[in-house]
């Protein structure tokens, strides 16, 4: 339950983001900080005599990246094609996800009855570990696309459905009464008002949403399947290919930070009217 | 004692007669506030306004002039008495109103122009109206800004448009709550004159909610006085002084120092927790 409320409440704080945003990518604090990062693992490396199959050395990193990702894009070899594989099932099921959020999360906002019926399980699901429910969805699913994308839209579900329903409950009263005073329908009302009131938050849940459905189809690659970038991992893992583990990760990191920047993106176009804008 | 008690006059005959558009008859309201508590925040307020008047109210804060306002928008529901709009019991919002919010209270997703069309794209079909969207901006000064943001105009310019949306429907009836209370007193000056020439101009019925003794006696054909919570009318002034009317030459008028004395020798009785 707290859970939930703590989730909306950093939906609420989250909306000036822009200041989050500048640390993030372009600033020299961030290079600064990878340099150090880079500079302390070198050192680790080779000065604490650490042993290649527990830290391996960054050379050898740079040679997993460079191999998996200098190779035919048609290769089973390199990164691509697992990369697509993961892409476009948690693209689906992101889809997915974002949509039932949005539209259970709007009908919740918008009909109390409903928000009755559905709220306590919203708490109970959203307390739970959703990730625990993996193997029962492979169960249910099987070994193929259907999990990845079952479990991304599981994810991506929640995030959505909880900051819609925040954005939308909190239109000014008096933007109502101005629908009120025109006499605009429900809809209107809906389309007008409380969607592009709730356009910040819902892209807050967006932001998590696209991460979270990259988790969920990792997940449900370590559980089991013929491709994709979890099985990557998975696969080097059982040769003790520790920098091919790492290579992998850089590689979800970089997708992830991308991710983050294509909703950004897409929110300074969309929400264009100043609410980030105006400091 | 002096003041007219307008609640205690006796009643005309109940059907309201032709020359008056909104007909205010013992109304209250009172609110439960969240702790159960009943709220009385109008009580037994009768008013008749006749069509093309100006009639402005002022009353010590919290008194229920918003509440007044609101019920005219047919925004809230009354608890008792009568409210007819034309002859027609209020039971809602009616396109014979329009209502000017405190804070011009514009959507800023949308451009100036949109938002100020906005009451013909809601609410079912309308009739055509033409270019008024572009004859209201450009009467208002704000032909230049159609296609600009709410947040790039001046407060001024905001309340402007929030003006012209209300009156996109060419409605009857404009009901303004402390319209420009946010505004500096030269900008407050301007969009009085403005609002006085487009009164001039369309003969609107116009109801305004200031707490500006001065703005009132400029704006109003008639100033009802209200008392502290419950609010009841203390007073319904006729102001006599002839239009246009200026500030420069308004304080001078005899008119002018009578009446913005009595006003305010009735509110301050107010303060004071005079009964
Ligand atoms: N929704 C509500 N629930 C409970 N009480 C309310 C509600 N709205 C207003 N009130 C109370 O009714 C009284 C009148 O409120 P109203 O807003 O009409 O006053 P007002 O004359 O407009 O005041 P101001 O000049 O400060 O705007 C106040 O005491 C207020 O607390
Ligand atoms: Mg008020």
């Amino acid at each position: 339950m707290t859970d939930f409320a703590n989730i909306a409440a950093s939906a609420i704080s989250q909306k000036p983001a822009s200041s989050r945003r500048r640390i993030s990518l372009g600033s020299p604090i961030a290079w600064i900080g990878l340099a150090v990062l880079i500079l302390s693992w070198i050192a680790a490396v080779n000065l604490l005599n650490i042993p290649s199959y527990i830290l391996p050395k960054p050379e050898a990193v740079v040679r997993a990246l460079w191999s998996g990702l200098a190779v035919s894009p048609a290769s089973s070899l390199g990164y691509y094609l697992p990369l697509w594989s993961t892409l476009s099932n948690a693209a689906v099921g992101c889809a997915i996800g974002v949509g039932l959020g949005l539209v259970i999360g709007s009908l919740m906002a918008e009909v109390e009855a409903i928000e009755r019926l559905v709220m306590p399980y919203a708490f109970a699901l959203q307390s739970l570990p959703k990730v625990a429910i993996a193997p029962l969805i492979v169960i249910w699913f099987g070994f193929g696309d259907g999990s990845k994308i079952a479990i991304s839209a599981l994810l991506s579900f929640f995030p959505v459905l909880i900051n819609s329903f925040t954005g939308l409950r909190a239109v000014e009263p008096e933007r109502i009464d101005l629908m009120r005073s025109l006499s605009a329908s429900r809809l209107e009302t809906y389309r007008i008002v409380k969607l592009p009131n709730a356009a910040p938050f819902i892209f807050a849940g967006l932001d998590m949403a696209v991460v979270y459905a990259l988790l969920g189809a990792i997940v449900a690659e370590f559980l089991g399947a013929q491709r994709g970038m979890g099985v990557v991992i998975t696969q080097a893992q059982a040769v003790s290919d520790v920098a091919g583990v790492f290579a992998a990760l850089i590689i979800l990191g970089v997708l992830g930070i991308v991710l983050h920047g294509i909703v950004r993106w897409c929110e300074a176009k969309v929400v264009h009217w100043g609410a980030n804008r105006k400091k | 004692m002096l003041m007219m008690d307008v609640d205690n006059a006796p009643r005309r005959a109940s059907a309201a007669p032709d020359d008056v558009l909104i007909a205010i008859d013992q109304l209250s309201k009172t609110y439960v506030s969240a702790s159960g508590a009943a709220v009385h925040a109008l009580s037994r307020i009768s008013l008749d306004i006749k069509p093309g008047e100006f009639v402005c109210v002022v009353g010590p804060s919290g008194c229920g002039k918003s509440t007044l306002l609101r019920l005219l928008a047919g925004l809230d529901d009354y608890s008792e008495g009568r409210l007819l709009l034309d002859g027609e019991t209020v039971a809602g919002p009616s396109r014979k109103v329009g209502v000017v919010f405190q804070a011009a209270n514009l959507l800023p997703w949308m451009t100036v122009r949109d938002n100020v069309r906005l009451p013909l794209r809601v609410g079912g079909r309308h009739a055509p109206a033409g270019d008024r969207i572009e004859r209201l901006l450009a009467v208002t000064g704000l032909a230049d800004f159609g296609d600009k943001y709410p947040y790039e105009l001046s407060g001024g310019m905001q309340q402007r448009a929030g003006i012209c949306r209300a009156l996109a429907r060419d409605p009857e009836i404009l009901l303004m709550d402390e319209p420009f209370g946010a505004l500096d007193a030269l900008t407050r000056e301007r969009l009085n004159l403005e609002l006085q020439r487009i009164w001039q101009e369309n003969r609107k019925t116009i109801l305004l909610i200031t707490h500006s003794i001065s703005e009132a006696i400029f704006l109003a054909d008639r100033v009802i006085v209200m008392s502290a919570r419950p609010g009841r009318i203390l007073a319904d002034l006729h102001v006599p002084i002839p239009r246009p009317r200026s500030f420069d030459d308004i304080v001078l008028h005899p008119d002018y120092a009578r009446l913005a004395k009595e006003v305010r020798g009735l509110l301050n009785a107010q303060e004071h927790g005079h009964d």
